[in-house]
C-alpha cells in the first residue's frame, strides 16, 4: 500500500477504463439480442458474487462456503419487497402470506439496498458461531448454514412461499443494474483491500497470532470481511432474483457455491482482479462451450450432440488451470496502472532497443 | 505502582508443569533475561504475558491493570510488544507494509472512511507510511522497504520484527532469542540497536536468549529457569559463578 506518486494520473486512466465500459455496453445494449445481453447480464452478476465471495475467502483466508445462502437472503428479500400486495395474494395460494410482508411494496432500488442490509445483518449474527472455528470445521460449518437457509426457505410458507417460490418478479434488472453494481462492488473492495483494514485481514489470513501479536483484533477483521461480502452477496441475490423472475428454494443449492468457489480459485484467491477474469471468462464459456453439445461432422467422423459434453470439457480446463496455474490465474496479484506501465516499459526496453 | 509485575505464574499442560510460581518484576528502562536449558518454559511465560496462553494460576500487572486472561491483541494495545521465537512476518507482504500493519490498531478511521479514502484516513495513511520508513530506517531496513519481506536474509528478518514489535508503541519489548541464528558480527549490532532503541524509545527490555555472550553484555538482570522453576536470579556476574545454573547446564560434576 506504499504511497503512489501517479495517484492522479491513475484515476483519470480508471474513469477513461470505466467510461470505454460503459461505450461498450451502450453499444451492445444498442446492437445485441437478447441471449447475448442475458449473458452480459450474468457476467456482471458474478463478478458481484464473485469478488465479494474473495474478500472472505481469499483475502482473509476463512475458507467458508455459505454463499448460497447470502443470495437467497438477498434474493428473498429484495422479491418479496418490491411484489405488490395484490401479485402476493395471488402468489400464496397454500397459506397467506404474513403482516407485514403483505402490505408493502417498495422500488427496486430500495429493495436491493434492503437485500443488503438484511443480508449483511444475517451475516453479521452467523459470524458469531462461525469464527469459533478455523480450516476445515469454518468449512463444514458454513457449509451447513447455506443448507439450512435453503431448508427453512422450503419450510417457511408464510413468508417464502415455500417449494412454489415467488414467481412473476419484474424484470428490473439489466447491465445497467448488473454492471454499475459490478463496477461499484469492485470499487469499494478494492479500496478496502487496499486500505490497513484490509491489510489486516490480509494479516490475519497469513499469521493469525502474529496479527495478534501487532494489535489486530483477528475476530472482528474476519466479522468485518464477513459482514462486508454477506452485503454485497444479499444485493447480488437481489439482482439474482430479478433477472430470472422466478425464484425457489431449488436455486439456492451448494452447487451455486461451488461455481462462485471454482471462479475465486481459478482466478486465484486473494485476487480481485483474477475473480473478475474468472467471472468473466467462466460465465461467458460456459455458454461458448455451447458448440461442443452440438453435432458436429468432421468429415471422417460424425459426432451426435452429447448434452453436458460442455461440462466435461469444462473441468478439463479447469484442471489444465490448476496443472499449469496452482495459485489460479492471477495468483495473489492484483492489476495496477503502475503495474501495465512497468510491463510495458520492459518490454519497450527489450523488443524496441534500436527505437 | 509497580511497572511490570508478575506473581506465582504457573503453566499446566495436563500432567505437565511447564511453568511453575514464576515471579519477576521489571522497573521502567531495565533489560532483563531470561535463560535456560531447552524446554525450560521460558516461551511459555513469554506466551502468558503476552496472552497467547491464560495462565494455570498466578498473576501479571502492567502499570496497575491486570492482563492474564486479556486476549494477544489487547495487551499488545496496552503497551507490551513481542517477536516470536521462530520469526513470524507476513512474508508475502512488503517490508513497509509488515511495520504500516502495527499502526492499524490504532488508526481513528472508521471502515468506511478508509475504503472510501476520506480525508482523515489519507492522512492516517501518509503518517503511517512515514512512520514505517522511520522505524525501518531505525533497524537499517528503509533501502528494503518495497521488498517482499519473505525475500529477506534471516538477520534482517529478526530486524523487520523488531521493527514491527516498536510500531505498535510498545513500553515493554519481549525479544524471544533475537539474536538466533545470527553470525557474531550480527549478534553485536543486534545488541548495539537494542542499546539504542531503549535509550531513543524509553523500552524496558525483557529478553529471552541462548547465546550467553550476547545476554551477559546486555542484560542488567537475569532469571534462571529449569524445568519451570526459577533456581537463580542476579547480575550476569552472580549467574555466571552460580552452582545451580552450572549444574543445570552442564550436568552434575
Amino acid at each position: 500500500m506504499a504511497l503512489d506518486e501517479n495517484r492522479r494520473r491513475n484515476q483519470i486512466f480508471s474513469i477513461v477504463a470505466v467510461a470505454c465500459l460503459f461505450l461498450f455496453l451502450w453499444s451492445m445494449h444498442l446492437f445485441a439480442d437478447d441471449y447475448q445481453i442475458r449473458i452480459l447480464n450474468n457476467i456482471g452478476l458474478f463478478i458481484i458474487l464473485a469478488v465479494s465471495y474473495n474478500l472472505i475467502n481469499g483475502v482473509t483466508g476463512q475458507f467458508s462456503l455459505e454463499p448460497n445462502a447470502f443470495i437467497a437472503i438477498g434474493a428473498y428479500t429484495s422479491a418479496l419487497l418490491t411484489l405488490t400486495p395484490a401479485e402476493k395474494e395471488m402468489a400464496f395460494i397454500i397459506e397467506p402470506i404474513i403482516w407485514p410482508l403483505s402490505v408493502i411494496s417498495v422500488p427496486f432500488v430500495v429493495s436491493l439496498v434492503a437485500a443488503g442490509i438484511v443480508t449483511a445483518f444475517f451475516g453479521f449474527l452467523m459470524g458469531f458461531p462461525v469464527f469459533r472455528v478455523r480450516g476445515d470445521y469454518l468449512a463444514i460449518v458454513t457449509l451447513g448454514f447455506g443448507e439450512v437457509v435453503r431448508v427453512i426457505a422450503n419450510n417457511t410458507q408464510t413468508i417464502t412461499n415455500g417449494p412454489l417460490g415467488l414467481k412473476g418478479l419484474a424484470s428490473y434488472t439489466n447491465i445497467w443494474w448488473t454492471w454499475g453494481l459490478a463496477i461499484f462492488t469492485v470499487f469499494f473492495i478494492s479500496r478496502l483491500v487496499r486500505s490497513s483494514f484490509g491489510m489486516a485481514m490480509k494479516a490475519v489470513k497469513y499469521d493469525e497470532a502474529a496479527a495478534e501479536a501487532v494489535g489486530i483484533n483477528a475476530f472482528w477483521h474476519k466479522m468485518l470481511a464477513f459482514t462486508t461480502s454477506a452485503f454485497f452477496e444479499g444485493i447480488g441475490g437481489g439482482l439474482l432474483a430479478h433477472l430470472i423472475t422466478t425464484i425457489s428454494p431449488t436455486l439456492f443449492t451448494f452447487f451455486l457455491t461451488f461455481n462462485l468457489l471454482i471462479m475465486i480459485v481459478a482466478g486465484g484467491l486473494g485476487s480481485i482482479t483474477g475473480s473478475v477474469i474468472a467471472a468473466v471468462i467462466i460465465t461467458w464459456g460456459g455458454e461458448a462451450l455451447r458448440i461442443v453439445e452440438e453435432p458436429m461432422d468432421l468429415g471422417f467422423v460424425e459426432i451426435p450432440g452429447i448434452p453436458g459434453m460442455r461440462m466435461v470439457l469444462f473441468s478439463f480446463i479447469l484442471i489444465l488451470v490448476m496443472i499449469f496455474a496452482r495459485q489460479g490465474l492471477m495468483g495473489t496479484r492484483e492489476f495496477s496502472w503502475n503495474g501495465l506501465q512497468n510491463r510495458l516499459l520492459a518490454w519497450k526496453g527489450r523488443y524496441l532497443k534500436a527505437g | 505502582m509497580d511497572f511490570f509485575t508478575v506473581r506465582n505464574l504457573t503453566m499446566r499442560f495436563g500432567g505437565l508443569v511447564a511453568v511453575n510460581d514464576f515471579d519477576i518484576t521489571l522497573e521502567p528502562g531495565e533489560i532483563v533475561g531470561l535463560i535456560g536449558p531447552n524446554g525450560a518454559g521460558k516461551t511459555t511465560v513469554f506466551n502468558m504475558i503476552a496472552g497467547y496462553y491464560v495462565p494455570t494460576a498466578g498473576t501479571i500487572h502492567f502499570r496497575g491493570k491486570q492482563l492474564n486472561g486479556r486476549k494477544a491483541n489487547e495487551i499488545t494495545k496496552s503497551g507490551i510488544a513481542r517477536t516470536f521465537q521462530n520469526i513470524r512476518l507476513f512474508t508475502e507482504l512488503t517490508v513497509a507494509e509488515n511495520v504500516m500493519i502495527a499502526y492499524h490498531c490504532r488508526i481513528r478511521s472508521s471502515f468506511f472512511g478508509a475504503a472510501f479514502r476520506l480525508p482523515l484516513y489519507r492522512r492516517e495513511e501518509k503518517a503511517m507510511y512515514e512512520g514505517s520508513l522511520a522505524f525501518l530506517e531505525e533497524v537499517g531496513l528503509q533501502d528494503l522497504a518495497r521488498e517482499q519481506a519473505g525475500s529477506l536474509p534471516y538477520g534482517k528478518q529478526r530486524r523487520l520484527e523488531i521493527a514491527r514489535a516498536l510500531a505498535t508503541g510498545p513500553e515493554l519489548l519481549l525479544l524471544d532469542e533475537p539474536a538466533a541464528g545470527m553470525n557474531p558480527n550480527e549478534t553485536q549490532d543486534l545488541l548495539k540497536l537494542i542499546l539504542a532503541l531503549r535509550e531513543k524509545y524509553k523500552l524496558t527490555v525483557f529478553l529471552i536468549e541462548h547465546d550467553m555472550k550476547f545476554v551477559m553484555q546486555l542484560c542488567e538482570r537475569i532469571k534462571v529457569l529449569d524445568y519451570g522453576t526459577t533456581i537463580a536470579e542476579g547480575t550476569p556476574e552472580e549467574i555466571q559463578q552460580n552452582e545451580r545454573v552450572i549444574e543445570a547446564y552442564l550436568g552434575e560434576g
